[in-house]
């Protein structure tokens, strides 16, 4: 069952928890994000060596400022990428590097692309893995030129401009596309479209 | 409604791709809009969601790694008098003015049961000019341990859609290092423990800036304090 709010408030509940902290809670907390959130790092360096380094300062990270996290800003899971991300590209800015440019469909050279770990409860386990499957259909019936919009956003560090260049369209189209994609890939905000 | 451009701004700003000015803009009209902030949180949840899509497993080492380097920050030092010994000289430096940092010292050092004891140096830090908001903040920071507590009162709070941003400014690192947002209570005050991101075994001085809302990576506001020890 795809649940985005029953797992957020398990979110909510661990790292509230681990702000006191709570190392156990951490530990599960780490169990339920860490699988995407190294998947995600991967996917954007394309080393996996770099994708562990990074994960390990973000997890550090996401400890350090658990009693930082505001529900009113996003869920845990948003919070934790979002924290993630910008790692990644701080890692990469130091290096003088920009990130891999990702090409949507290209995960033939990704070398540790693996069914998700099967780790913590079976329920939610399989929980979490609906909610992903459920993602990745909702990205998938996109229109195309929304998806690739929108991949181009999240998995490359181009701003809006550099995407609206890259495609040869207008800054406005890249705009709404990006708008119209992320609004159809969230739950409950069909009233927008 | 929100009119099409905002929710533009707010899809692009999910996704963390504005420029630093754009972004600024955009969070003035979050602090101004209720309904504007509930939309850009469930945007935030929609990139967020996009990170579900590449599959993969994390090492199963990495685990191992990441809870031994923070059960070794919790060992590291004397964990268990630090934070009141800490609160203990920051209620001294906050209630008396002009107190000699070598008397802190003395005082930190008769209540360590530690050994060895690692130092404990303390930052006062003031505006720059009548401009600056006003309150007192004081730094106490331990740099064996790397890990320090800022106190404040008396600081108004940040403007909506921004944030006060701890940095400590070491001989070692071009720029500033990262040391958390620091948010003040109703009453202007904060007791915030930190822990830079990045190893500072030379701080000269530590700053507080005013950032976007979340905190920046790198510091892009003006310095509103700075103090050296």
């Amino acid at each position: 069952m795809t649940d985005p709010d029953g797992q957020n408030a398990i979110d909510r509940a661990l790292i509230e928890r681990a702000a006191r902290g709570e190392q156990a809670a951490f530990s599960q907390l780490y169990d339920r994000l860490s699988n995407p959130l190294y998947a995600l790092c991967l996917r954007m360096l394309g080393d996996a060596a770099e994708a562990e380094d990074v994960l390990q300062e973000a997890f550090v990270q996401i400890w350090r400022n658990a009693a930082r996290y505001d529900p009113a800003q996003s869920s845990v899971f948003g919070w934790s990428v979002h924290l993630t991300r910008c790692k990644v590209i701080d890692r990469l800015r130091r290096r003088g590097r920009r990130l891999r440019l990702y090409v949507p469909g290209d995960d033939a050279d990704d070398p540790a692309a693996r069914v998700a770990s099967s780790e913590g409860d079976a329920a939610d386990t399989v929980g979490r893995s609906e909610l992903a499957q459920s993602v990745r259909r909702r990205l998938l019936d996109l229109p195309v030129e929304q998806r690739q919009a929108i991949e181009l956003a999240f998995f490359s560090d181009l701003s809006h401009h550099e995407i609206a260049s890259r495609l040869g369209q207008p800054l406005g189209s890249i705009k709404a596309r990006i708008r119209r994609g992320l609004l159809k890939m969230r739950t409950g905000l069909e009233q927008w479209t | 409604m929100i009119d099409e451009e905002l929710q533009d701004q707010a899809a692009l700003y999910a996704l963390g791709i504005l420029s630093a000015g754009e972004a600024e803009a955009f969070e003035r009209a979050l602090a101004a809009d209720a309904e504007l902030a509930t939309l850009a949180r469930e945007l935030r949840d929609a990139a967020g969601d996009l990170a579900r899509v590449p599959e993969g497993t994390a090492p199963p080492a990495l685990k191992a790694r990441v809870l031994g380097e923070i059960a070794g920050a919790r060992r590291a030092g004397p964990p268990v008098w630090l934070p009141w010994a800490l609160a203990a000289c920051l209620a001294l430096c906050c209630g008396v003015l002009g107190i000699q940092q070598s008397r802190l010292r003395q005082q930190l050092l008769a209540a360590s049961e530690a050994d060895p004891l690692p130092q404990v140096a303390i930052y006062s830090l003031s505006g720059p000019d009548a401009s600056a908001p006003g309150g007192r903040i004081t730094v106490a920071w331990a740099p064996g341990c790397q890990r320090g507590r800022v106190q404040i009162t008396g600081v108004p709070a940040a403007a909506p859609g921004k944030d006060y941003q701890l940095w400590a400014v070491d001989a070692e690192h071009p720029a500033p290092i990262n040391a958390g947002i620091v948010r003040v209570d109703n009453q202007g005050c904060a007791n915030v423990d930190f822990q830079p991101g990045t190893r500072a075994p030379h701080v000269q001085a530590f700053a507080i800036s005013l950032e976007p809302l979340g905190g920046s990576s790198q510091k892009t506001g003006p310095i509103l304090f700075s103090g050296k020890d």
